[in-house]
């Protein structure tokens, strides 16, 4: 897709871009390759950066770098080396105080172009031509990708190796389990990206290209009319909203509603449901919709922070103090799976009779693939950033309980404040001192390292990043980037607009029609969800189909991120809410209180005063 | 016997010959159960007729047969005596008495409008509609009568003569049926396209509304509100709203219209509502479903919001959308192969 930008403008140098006061040496967090340097100055300014505010809205701790290398190396090897999708290689990242920024490296060269679309054309002609075949083994191998995962035993040092070690002689000392679990945690990480983009980019591309034809063939179709004809109904990520609703029936049906108040812990409702049989019975229901539903992440899953439902529980049972409170009110909490489903076969229906006869048949082939195609696109969130994710980074916390318990750490959860390569450098400094005895240099070497990282990590969430930066391009090529972060030549004039004063108008996506007025309520973090009052509207930087269970609170969405597929947009229309999303900057801009109207036809959101 | 006339509701696009293209496509309208202000037609046999009765015949073609339409001058002056004469001539006493009955059956003095009904006029070849005149919120028999002949009149009216002279048809001596039909008194009125007809997308239609008679928005007195509303949903995908600063209404003396500003704070309120286009909506399905062609449908809401089609004829030209970044090829793997930059193989085949 090449789409010209038009009005040249033009975004803050990288080398422009200064330190917050306090925040020096946030370079020290980073591998060297991931900082904007004098070395690759020339060629860095000439290209557009954008923050990737809808992966990373947070500043990077140094663990999670493996969450910005795991993904970009799976996306450029699948993308440019394996399919050879001939206009778009892979995506580069830098950091900028904590910040991730990203560009997508073109291929220009006609040349090769051509030669990339006779490789393109062959593989991914295959996967198109073999996709149930293909993606019938992909869950299988997910899941044994998981299991691997929750089969590393992360032991402790002992004081003295077992008997077996002397006697039976089928064991190995202590030291080389731990070191090859925490390698061997790090390439299951690896893997999982790998799979996870497997299916990624022919998914996005086969709805791209179905989108481009309805544009083609009917210019004013709204964006969200494309996206309801394609998205999947009955996907496995809709599967742990509707268990809590399941159980919140269950919970009605056998007269525990009395336990589910609003304000009430988890550990607090479950003490009371302790004390009678049916609760009992409730408990045991719950645990059995736990594995693997409960795998959902209370965030969009790429940060340490977003623990998965299983870690804590606070969002599901809010989702289910809600829904028991909805029945209790004699309302119907469950999706309205038929309604969708029948406006899903009218869309399509009703579009394809308006085309022309000549246009008809490949309509109706080409929304055929995409509906093939997209349920990967919705599913492998659910394994892959979620289960696996979530998973992973548990694993990684017990590697850190053993550097804890050693005192390399004053916290277990220390560990993400250090690099991959740190965690191996730090627990094999430990195995050599407690193969030695002698001193070690952790105990006094991390911790302040730590202390220092943190309070960095503190000082750089007060910062705001630009919406991009570098060069205006002269079009947009890669079909990644306008589909999963809306970066279109419109948006970067209006990121570019935006950064010249004071907004009272922000423009994105439309994303889910309707005109709604309500309050705003800026999240920065998702822990910051129970915050949320009925009514309000919900302005965030992304959101994630973990957050479902808010959307029946607010009255419309508004993200800085995210195209018309991305999650926000998706639920928002699922829910029948307003959302306008790819606003760039609307978090910055935007305070919890203002009065806002969210127009999510148009994709305009207006502030219509000055309060909060 | 009513020879020269014939009601609305009677007629369907079979008798365009015989009453001109207007009457015939608010006939077939009528037939289609879409709502149509009642009327009469006035075919073109009645004006030939007439100018047979009032000895006009020769003069008409005599006056025709040699005038050179590049001669502005010699136009003006056959287009002023000709119109007098059309206009100055006694109606033949049985076509006024059908004109009269005809009116009456419409009710008590009910103001309507009266427009030519050309011969090939509103065919989707040749817009010719804007080259005779119509007379608006006309009341009484009397008046009905003056406005039917100076229609007739209009057919030589110097854009006319200069308009055929320019389609080569100057030989023919021209005719053409008239339109009376029962006014709306429109507190909204406007256009609509039952296609997008900038973008050519046939899945929306495309509304203009202002306030008031449409004679503001058809005649590009006011910018109007606009809408695109989708077929698929009845959603409004995009509109604007925008300062609506005249409208006509009836002129309060009782017959014509007059053209008044429009009150500042009425002026920027939007002058549809959801259920005005729903209406909007399936009356413009019905009128496309009829004729099965786009269509261009002048519409009138009245003050007690019922919906009324004023007229409608194909939509000339409605450009096929472009599609210059479509994705081209034959099947759903070659039209993603060119979306992600494979270009087609040169001359065909397959890969």
């Amino acid at each position: 897709m090449t789409t010209a930008t038009g009005a040249v403008s033009a975004f803050p140098s990288p080398f422009s871009i200064e330190t917050p006061p306090g925040c020096e040496g946030w370079q020290e967090l980073y591998p060297y390759y991931t900082l904007f340097t004098e070395e690759r100055r020339e060629i860095d300014e000439g290209r557009l950066w954008f923050w990737n505010s809808m992966h990373f809205p947070m500043p990077m701790p140094a663990f999670d770098i493996v969450s910005i290398d795991g993904p970009y190396y799976a996306v450029g090897a699948w993308q440019n080396r394996a399919f050879a999708v001939p206009p778009a290689m892979g995506v580069d990242y830098r950091i900028v105080n904590g910040y991730v920024y990203i560009t997508v490296n073109p291929v220009t060269d006609p040349a090769k172009i051509g030669e990339r679309a006779e490789y393109f054309q062959r593989r991914a002609g295959h996967y198109f031509e073999n996709w149930d075949e293909l993606y019938a083994g992909w869950r299988t191998k997910m899941e044994n990708l998981i299991a691997e995962l929750h089969a590393i035993e992360v032991r402790d040092l002992p004081e003295y190796e077992p008997d077996e070690l002397v006697f039976e002689n089928d064991h190995v000392s202590s030291y080389v389990p731990l070191l090859e679990g925490y390698q061997r945690t790090l390439r299951l990480g690896e893997l999982m990206w790998h799979h996870h983009f497997e299916f990624l980019l022919l998914g996005y591309g086969a709805y791209l290209t179905f989108s481009e034809f309805c544009r083609a063939h009917l210019p004013d179709i709204p964006e969200q009319h494309i996206a309801q004809m394609i998205a999947g109904i009955d996907v496995l990520l809709f599967r742990p909203d509707a268990e809590l609703r399941r159980l919140a029936r269950v919970a009605v049906d056998s007269g525990l509603a009395g336990a589910f108040v609003q304000g009430r812990t988890p550990a607090e409702i479950e003490a009371e449901l302790q004390g009678t049989d049916a609760g009992r019975a409730w408990l045991g229901e719950l645990e059995q919709v736990k594995d693997p539903w409960f795998n959902m992440a209370t965030g969009d899953g790429l940060y340490h922070y977003y623990r998965s439902w299983n870690d804590d529980p606070t969002i599901p049972y809010a989702s289910l103090v809600g829904h028991v409170a909805a029945l209790v009110a004699g309302e119907d909490v469950e999706r309205p799976v038929e309604k969708l489903v029948e406006e899903r076969e009218r869309l399509a229906a009703a579009y394809e009779q308006l085309l022309p006869d000549d246009a008809k048949a490949p309509f109706a082939e080409l929304l055929g693939l995409s509906r093939t195609v997209f349920p990967y696109v919705e599913e492998h969130k659910f394994y892959c950033d979620y289960w696996f994710l979530t998973s992973y980074y548990n694993k990684v916390r017990e590697f850190g309980a053993v550097l804890a318990n050693h005192g390399w750490l004053a916290d277990g959860e220390d560990v993400f404040q250090l690099g991959r390569h740190e965690v191996m450098s730090a627990l094999e400094e430990l195995c050599l001192m407690w193969a030695t005895g002698g001193p070690p240099l952790g105990p006094a070497y991390w911790p302040p390292i730590v202390a220092k990282r943190r309070a960095l990590l503190t000082r750089l969430e007060e910062w705001t990043p630009p919406p991009a930066l570098g060069a205006m391009p002269e079009s947009v090529n890669d079909p990644m980037a306008v589909m999963l972060w809306g970066v279109t030549p419109q948006r970067l004039q209006e990121w570019a607009a935006a950064l010249e004063g004071a907004q009272h108008r922000l423009h994105g996506a439309a994303a889910s029609a309707g005109v709604a007025e309500g309050r705003a309520r800026v999240l920065n973090d998702p822990s910051e969800l129970g915050s949320v009052q009925d009514g309000e509207i919900l302005v965030c930087t992304i959101t994630s189909p973990a957050w479902a269970p808010i959307f029946p609170k607010v009255k419309a969405t508004v993200t800085d991120i995210g195209g018309v597929m991305s999650h926000a947009a998706i639920v928002s229309r699922e829910y029948g809410k307003p959302a306008v999303v790819g606003t760039g900057r609307a978090t910055a801009i935007i305070k919890t209180g203002q009065l806002l109207r969210v127009d999510g036809a148009a994709g305009v959101v207006d502030i219509l005063d000055e309060a909060g | 016997m009513h020879a020269a006339t014939a009601p609305l509701h009677e007629l369907g696009l079979r008798d365009e010959e015989r009453f001109g293209g207007k009457s015939a496509a608010l006939g077939e309208l009528l037939a289609g159960g879409i709502p149509v202000p009642g009327g009469f037609a006035v075919s073109v046999e009645a004006y030939s007729a007439f100018l047979a009765g009032a000895g006009l015949r020769e003069t008409v073609d005599r006056s025709l047969a040699g005038l050179d339409a590049d001669d502005l001058a010699a136009v003006q002056r056959v287009s002023a005596a000709l119109t007098a004469a059309i206009g100055g001539a006694e109606l033949p006493g049985d076509l006024r008495a059908e004109l009269v009955e005809r009116y009456a059956q419409l009710g008590d003095d009910p103001p309507v409008a009266v427009r030519s009904s050309a011969l090939g006029e509103d065919s989707a070849e040749a817009t010719f509609a804007g080259q005779q005149e119509t007379y608006l919120w006309v009341r009484g028999a009397d008046a009905v009568c003056r406005a039917v002949q100076r229609c007739w009149a209009s057919l030589h009216s110097p854009p006319s003569i200069t308009y055929r002279a320019q389609l080569g048809d100057t030989a023919r001596s021209p005719a053409m049926g008239v339109t009376v039909q029962r006014m709306v008194d429109a507190e909204v009125a406007g256009v609509l396209f039952t296609c997008n007809p900038v973008s050519g997308d046939p899945s929306v239609v495309a509304i203009d509304a202002s306030w008031g008679l449409g004679l503001a928005v058809v005649g590009g007195e006011v910018t109007p509100d606009e809408y695109l509303v989708s077929k698929v949903t009845g959603e409004v995908v995009r509109s604007s709203v925008n300062a609506k600063l005249v409208e006509y209404r009836p002129d309060p003396d009782g017959a014509g219209t007059v053209r008044i500003d429009v009150p500042a704070g009425r002026a920027t309120v939007p002058c549809l509502d959801d259920a005005h286009r729903a209406e909007l909506l399936r009356v413009a399905g019905e009128v496309e479903r009829h004729f099965g062609c786009h269509q261009d449908v002048e519409w009138a809401i009245d003050g007690s919001g019922r919906t009324y089609v004023l007229q409608a004829r194909p939509v000339t030209a409605v450009p096929r959308p472009p599609a210059p970044t479509a994705p081209s090829g034959d099947s759903a793997l070659a039209l993603v192969m060119s979306a992600l930059g494979v270009k087609p193989p040169a001359g065909g085949g397959s890969a």
